[in-house]
């Protein structure tokens, strides 16, 4: 016989705003290998049909799936139920517009960091599909992969205090994707195109340094590594014009 | 965007908020520092502690020292003042955060909001009764440590505390040096430090309150 397992879960429809946010208890048993993802499966299916939350790969690859487990932004997916002590707690991301539930809108507000950010290849070059690629250095490359690998969960906006109380903070995904294009040498900014962006309360210097988004990031990306990169890189700029 | 705010916008402004901070923030915990060892002298008698302060008041260090460090701290509560979120919303959305997270960082920061305020009223009461009963004997702070003992203790630790945790925390955003070493530094400090003023204000609790 398995153990069981209680759940304590967030319930809020926006579109019965008369009935406010309430925690609802479900017990379930626990199986082997166990992850949320699967529990909070196991409970639409067989408990209550009205659950609602986001899923896509399973695999920690879409980041879909993020939320609040036990006080903590984790992968619904990436978290196995055997790892936490004791009633385990689940609540939407903060920061994000609410759909329901435990359900979240990160994909608007990605969509605005992608957009203010600029998150492309700024190049005068004209595109020749016949020439062959340029060769990149295999440290910068790796460099670039190593915050690509971001997966635009929010896991890191969601534990910031700055961007729980200021909507235009960029945060730490923002402002790793911006270290992104600045060490890519394909882009053609200047660095007062970047400090326009990022040089601000907006940015770089509306972090106060807590790192709930270093310790909290489900693919361990070195944030805090990035985000003091990026604040010297605007300092640079904005005192010697470099 | 409206005409006042075009007109009177410095994109750098933010980055000049951000370094002055940073160095006011520095230069007070070099101050504290400083102070506190200067203030252990008196475990080493009451005439090396005389001598320091007759020597600081010599050199004009003190006449000069003091307006300064007024003015830089002036600066650094208008500075990293600007971080305080004084809605009641944001209070409550701030204290809900950490309770849930249970971020040691993010707890810490909240600590830190709540002793810098403390200190700015604490610090300005310490500065203006030194300043009123100049000049620094160790006869005169004896007395008065014997006498208000409490208000230097929690001054001490509150001080300690802020000024630790304000340089990892400025460490930690400007990435010189990784966080677990950085913060076990900064604590080794803080400790020895505090330990320094911990022993120097009881020699003045003991040396005061004869008469």
């Amino acid at each position: 016989m398995n153990k069981q397992r209680k759940f304590s879960i967030f319930r809020y429809n926006p579109n019965t705003p008369e009935i406010k946010p309430f925690m609802q208890e479900y017990v379930l048993e626990e199986v082997p290998g166990m992850t949320i993802f699967v529990a909070l499966n196991k409970i639409r299916e067989d408990l209550d049909p009205s659950l609602m939350f986001d899923f896509v790969c399973r695999a920690a690859i879409c980041g879909s799936c993020a939320m609040v487990i036990n006080g903590k932004p984790r992968l619904a997916c990436k978290t196995l139920t055997s790892d936490l002590k004791g009633t385990i707690t689940l609540m939407p991301l903060p920061v994000f517009r609410l759909i329901g539930d435990l359900s979240v809108d990160t994909g608007t507000w990605f969509r605005q960091l992608s957009l203010k950010t600029e998150a492309w290849i700024h190049s005068e070059k004209k595109f020749d599909p016949e020439a062959v690629e340029d060769r990149m250095d295999n440290r910068i490359a790796l460099e670039i992969y190593e915050a690509e690998r971001c997966i635009e969960c929010g896991c890191c906006i969601a534990g910031c205090v700055t961007a729980n109380i200021r909507e235009d903070f960029l945060g730490a995904a923002g402002i790793n994707r911006v270290a992104r294009f600045m060490v890519d040498p394909r882009d053609e900014r200047t660095p007062k195109q970047y400090f326009d962006v990022i040089g601000s309360d907006e940015g770089a210097f509306g972090c106060m340094g807590l790192m709930a988004c270093d310790d909290n990031c489900p693919m361990q990306l070195p944030l805090q590594s990035q985000l003091a990169f990026v604040r010297r890189k605007m300092l640079a700029y904005g005192l010697w014009g470099k | 965007m409206q005409a006042h705010k075009l007109v009177t916008r410095n994109p750098r402004a933010e980055l000049y908020y951000d370094l002055v901070e940073l160095l006011t923030g520095v230069m007070l915990v070099g101050f504290l520092w400083t102070h506190m060892i200067f203030v252990a002298t008196i475990l080493l008698g009451i005439d090396v502690f005389d001598a320091l302060s007759r020597a600081l008041d010599d050199y004009y260090l003190s006449y000069t020292g003091i307006p300064i460090i007024i003015l830089v701290f002036i600066m650094h509560v208008l500075t990293a003042g600007r971080r305080i979120p004084t809605r009641y919303q944001e209070q409550k959305v701030i204290w809900r955060h950490a309770k849930m997270l249970g971020g040691t960082d993010t707890w810490i920061w909240v600590f830190q909001v709540i002793t810098g305020a403390a200190i700015f009223a604490l610090a300005s009461i310490h500065m203006w009764t030194v300043i009123t009963g100049w000049p620094i004997r160790a006869v005169t702070s004896a007395d008065r440590m014997h006498a208000f003992w409490w208000f230097y203790l929690v001054l001490l630790l509150l001080g300690e505390y802020h000024a630790g945790f304000g340089i990892y925390r400025q460490f930690v955003k400007w990435g010189w040096f990784p966080r677990k070493p950085l913060g076990y530094v900064t604590k080794m400090i803080t400790a020895i430090i505090l330990t320094l003023g911990l022993a120097a204000l009881w020699v003045m609790y003991k040396l005061g309150g004869a008469v």
